[in-house]
């Protein structure tokens, strides 16, 4: 406690010490505002424009090296209202350089005034040229934007290169860090490498004088920023492939997926149908859209991923493989086939072979008793003392086959696909099921749903004698020394790699002795490979063909999914024999086989209701 | 004091210090609506506009002061503790369940407004403090007294530091000015501020100037203390002297080892150093001390320059600036509040006019509504309305010193020399930061600032001092 006196004193001590404050702040303040001339001059200039800065967006390059998306300089129009001259300007002119129509012009202006500080866009996708005659015609307070643009050179690829667009309101609230007018992949390489592919935006602030007319750049660039280009992908893709696995889908609808066993590279991917990614860019995309969403063959679903297919005959492989490694066949196991399987009433059909079969011949006839057999004595092993239990086994081979669920590819809506589990038989017959209830599993059908790019998948694992990669669209990115480390990683089946070889054996024997898929023969390449005809409720049977080739040291693996093609040896067995041909001879010494392929249109009487 | 006690609930209350606080919110509410109008807008009464929504919070904070003012005098005391120790849960709340807002983990969030708690925490510190210090056998020049009042504040200070809101917990720091008042040693304050002003300057200045600071107010307290005016003078342009010799020996010898800041900081330090064994062997207590007030600042001068510039790396530097609670300007150097000079400079004697700057507006002044609300009024209202906005932030702390010393209680005094010292932080580093003397931290305007909590916050703190010292009045006039 001190007393009041020198309380006091100190009081007085205090208030010089509030004053010396703010007369320290009152005299700072009445230099700048009074004496310093210099704020009111920057002042006068300092109404300044932000300009957003684009950055080009990063190229895609297929694996040889050519332009599968190329990004190309344009234009956007912008106006800023209150800078426009006001004694008015030639409108008739501008439209017509920019072609839109007058009423559209009359409109936006309309809009800009709403807001007469705020830049507008007028319009975008202004070519170069037209850039360049604004400029010699130069309109007042309208400036254009450097953008770039997509263009896809081969016009291939639609669902498997996405395209890009305009970002969406819902888009920008999912992800705020976007803004408005600014393009964003959709779909596809574009959308899943995005993050690589857009590169980062700049700044630029000008400074304008009293007029507002731009005067330059604002302290000489010092606070601008430079817009950073996106990073150029090289793709795993093929485009020679693509082109011809487009081609030869055409009239079609289904889908080819053909991978390299040894990297777990897709080669090519076709969805069919397909559209041309340019015709989703630019001003006619709106037109072109609706076009798109009013066909009933739903060209813009990628079949390739999304799909869901019964793999059909093809599953066969997967069959014998189990049965392999649980101990309960061997390759040398002969079963007879008369037409088919029968127990009791349940009969599932078969063409006409020589019989018994044993494991090789079964493949390579694709025989279907064959594989009822087989499925049987691994769902009843007696090792797992129910069939429930085995089925569980079953299940879980399946799905380390990369069955039922993602396989963790670049493709962010890639499909699961689908293998029921035990709860849903439990549930749909009450509890009580047995092996011959699911009977048709056996031969790749019932429930069972696989996309194409899981059954390309299992080609590659049987190319490679039992693990894959995980199939990929992207073989390296610009800057960056490695992709994923999950696209590096082996993965291997339960199925021990020793087992491949007696299925591996059966395919070829199908393609190079005697079989069904005799047809896919290519003298000099050991192809290897398996028909698929999987009925469906809607229609034909669907055709697919499953292959690999060479048999040693495979180069390529592909499937081929044809929605109602019928056997599978009459449409899908061909385009796969073709796009091998292509791919390992690097030429076509059957172009009337393309032809004939390409003529074939197919009637689907399910989707043009 | 019984029969027309109650009648007035005004009786007592200082009408000078609520018609500035008035004055002021008002001002600071014509700001806000500058600063966040639209001529474009469709609906200009809409109350997502912040000057409506200000509005809103300006009657709420009048019901708040009408509370404040009908309580009893004697809770203020009473729970001065209660709500120091509900203030500092609130910090820690805001800490574990609170919401980040720019970097600060500082906030709570019901719906749509934000509250934070920092702001009631310092009303709570300040009663607390008032409450302490108070006491009968309190004495400021006990050492456990001294960490008592130390621990009142550094333990919400620590907290609000967790929270990464530096900026506003320095604030506390503020109360150097109450405890100067109620007698905290001459030789304890100087040190401090010292400390404080070579900081902020070591932000703000060069080196060098810095170094002639340092050397010009030594010699000035040398001279002081001693009375010995030529000596001092001629030691001090020797050391120049020196300096200058070095630097051009240097250049000569070795071109770019030295520079001249260089050789007046070695020559300075060693001077230093020599004086100093003088002094000791002699015992000249007054010039020891002075020279340690000199390696004290030569310590901490270069130390945070050298440590700043040389061994950090920039996001460590970044780190730290944003630790103190400087804010990190993102596109660069010092362009916001080179905006901000640049808005209120163009505002010249009379300012442009109600609504029609275009500085504030297209410029690129950033918060122009919360922090960097005094642009505004500079840019539309001139130096007129700058020096009268001071001038009633100026009047309103002196009002409030002058309530304070005529309090018959310390606590009331005390409390409303803290509330005088929290307003005149904010003030001088608020007002400071937009025209360039202050590093920018994210600290309001007392009463100006867009931001309930804010306005609500600093009203109570204000009107329970009016209280305080409206009881007094009471009582006095109901003595005679």
């Amino acid at each position: 406690m001190i007393d009041r006196q020198e309380g006091f004193s100190r009081m007085r001590t205090l208030q010089w010490v509030v004053l010396i404050i703010f007369a320290l702040l009152g005299g700072r303040i009445a230099y700048i505002q009074l004496f310093d001339a210099r704020y009111k001059e920057l002042a006068r200039t300092n109404v300044m424009r932000r300009e957003v800065q684009y950055p080009p967006r990063g190229e895609v390059f297929d694996r040889r090296g050519e332009y599968l998306a190329q990004s190309r300089e344009c234009y956007d129009l912008m106006v800023v209202y209150r800078d426009m001259d006001k004694r008015g300007f030639d409108t008739a002119k501008l439209c017509n350089i920019i072609n839109i129509p007058p009423k559209r012009l009359k409109q936006k202006l309309a809009d800009a005034r709403m807001s007469p500080r705020a830049p507008l866009m007028i319009t975008n996708y202004v070519s170069k040229e037209d850039k360049l005659r604004l400029d010699a015609a130069s309109f007042r307070g309208f400036y254009t934007v450097y953008r770039t643009v997509r263009h896809y050179p081969l016009h291939v690829g639609g669902n498997l290169l996405g395209y890009v667009s305009e970002a969406s309101p819902s888009y920008l609230k999912r992800n705020p860090e976007y803004k408005a007018g600014d393009y964003v992949g959709i779909g596809g390489v574009e959308s899943a490498y995005e993050p690589q592919l857009k590169g980062r935006k700049g700044v630029k602030i000008l400074e304008r004088d009293t007029h507002g007319a731009i005067k330059g750049s604002y302290m000489d660039g010092h606070y601008d920023s430079l817009p950073v280009a996106g990073q150029h992908l090289i793709s795993t893709i093929d485009a020679r492939l693509q082109r011809l696995g487009e081609e030869l889908m055409e009239g079609k609808v289904g889908a080819a997926v053909a991978i390299e066993p040894s990297t777990g590279e897709i080669l090519m991917m076709v969805s069919s149908p397909t559209y041309d990614p340019d015709e989703l860019v630019g001003r006619e995309r709106g037109n072109n859209y609706m076009k798109m969403l009013g066909n009933k063959r739903n060209p813009m679903f990628n079949r390739a991923v999304k799909g869901k297919y019964p793999p059909g005959s093809t599953f066969k492989l997967v069959q014998g493989l189990i049965g392999l490694q649980e101990g309960v066949l061997r390759p040398s196991d002969m079963y007879p086939c008369r037409m088919g399987y029968t127990v009791g009433r349940l009969h599932v059909g078969c063409h006409a072979h020589t019989s018994p079969a044993d494991l090789r011949f079964a493949i390579a006839t694709s025989c279907n008793a064959y594989f009822c057999y087989v499925f049987r004595d691994i769902l009843e092993n007696p090792k797992y003392g129910s069939v429930k239990k085995g089925y569980e086994v079953w299940q879980e081979y399946v799905e380390s086959f990369g069955f039922g669920r993602r396989l963790g590819s670049d493709f962010l809506d890639e499909g699961n696909g689908y293998v029921p589990d035990r709860a849903l038989y439990d549930k749909r017959y009450r509890n009580s099921w047995n092996a011959l209830t699911v009977l048709s599993l056996s031969i790749g059908q019932g429930e069972l749903g696989c996309t194409p790019l899981q059954m390309a998948n299992l080609a590659a694992i049987i190319a490679n004698r039992g693990y894959y990669y995980i199939p990929h669209i992207v073989k390296q990115v610009e800057g960056s020394d490695s992709l994923d480390q999950r696209f590096y990683e082996r993965h291997y089946t339960k199925v021990d790699p020793k087992h491949f070889e007696p299925i591996v054996e059966g395919m070829w024997q199908g393609v190079n002795v005697a079989g069904t898929s005799t047809a896919a023969r290519l003298e000099g390449y050991d192809v290897c490979g398996k028909t698929g005809t999987a009925e469906n409720p809607r229609g034909k049977d669907h055709s697919t063909f499953l292959s690999f080739a060479p048999k040693n040291n495979p180069k390529i693996a592909i499937s081929v999914y044809v929605e109602n093609g019928g056997f599978g040896a009459s449409v899908a067995l061909p385009i796969a024999s073709l796009l091998e041909e292509l791919y390992l001879t690097d030429t076509i010494r059957r172009p009337e086989l393309v032809k004939r392929i390409k003529a074939m249109k197919i009637a689907y009487p399910a989707y043009d209701r | 004091m019984t029969a027309n006690h109650s009648n007035s609930l005004f009786e007592g209350v200082d009408r000078w210090a609520v018609l500035l606080y008035l004055i002021i919110v008002i001002a600071g509410w014509l700001s806000i609506t500058a600063a966040s109008y639209d001529e474009t807008a469709v609906n200009l009464y809409s109350f997502s506009h912040f000057y409506m929504k200000q509005i809103v919070w300006i009657g709420v904070a009048m019901v708040v002061a009408l509370v404040v003012l009908l309580l009893d005098v004697r809770y203020y005391h009473m729970w001065a503790y209660p709500a120091y120790i509900g203030g500092v849960f609130l910090l820690i709340a805001a800490l574990l369940f609170g919401r980040e807002v720019n970097g600060a983990k500082a906030w709570f969030e019901f719906g749509s407004f934000r509250v934070q708690p920092v702001e009631f925490a310092k009303i709570a510190t300040a009663l607390a403090i008032a409450r302490v210090m108070s006491e009968y056998s309190f004495s400021i020049s006990r050492v456990g007294d001294l960490l008592r009042i130390g621990w009142i504040i550094c333990l919400p200070l620590f907290i609000i530091i967790l929270q990464n809101d530096t900026g506003s917990g320095i604030v506390l720091g503020s109360f150097l000015f109450v405890f100067y008042r109620e007698g905290l040693n001459k030789w304890l304050c100087i040190p401090i501020l010292l400390i404080a002003a070579l900081f902020i300057a070591s932000f703000l200045l060069s080196p060098m100037t810095l170094l002639l600071l340092v050397l010009v107010i030594c010699t000035i307290s040398e001279i002081m203390t001693s009375g010995e005016v030529r000596s001092r003078l001629i030691f001090l342009a020797s050391i120049f002297l020196a300096a200058v010799l070095l630097a051009l020996l240097m250049a000569l010898i070795a071109p770019g080892v030295l520079d001249l800041y260089e050789s007046l900081l070695c020559v300075s330090l060693l001077a230093g150093v020599g004086a100093l064994v003088y002094a000791l062997r002699v015992r000249i207590a007054a010039t020891t001390l002075t020279l340690l007030l000199f390696f004290g600042a030569m310590i901490f001068l270069p130390t945070t320059d050298y440590l700043f510039d040389s061994v950090l790396q920039p996001h460590q530097q970044k780190r730290i600036l944003s630790f103190l609670g400087i804010v990190s300007d993102p596109s660069g150097a010092d362009f916001n509040v080179n905006q901000a000079k640049i808005a209120i400079g163009s505002g010249g004697l009379f300012g442009k006019g109600f609504l029609q700057g275009t500085q504030i507006k297209y410029g690129f002044v950033p918060e122009r509504h919360t922090d960097f609300i005094f642009c505004t009024v500079g840019e539309e209202w001139g130096f007129l309305g700058t020096s009268f906005i001071l001038a009633m932030l100026c009047l309103l702390i002196l009002r409030l010193m002058r309530m304070g010393e005529r309090q018959e209680e310390p606590f009331g005094r005390i409390y409303c020399y803290c509330v005088a010292s929290i307003l005149l932080f904010h003030v001088l580093v608020n007002i400071g930061m937009t025209v360039g003397l202050m590093p920018v931290m994210g600290i309001p305007l007392p009463f100006m600032s867009y931001g309930g909590s804010s306005l609500i916050a600093f009203t109570i703190l204000l009107f329970i001092a009016i209280r305080l010292d409206a009881s007094t009045r009471q009582f006095s006039v109901n003595k005679f």
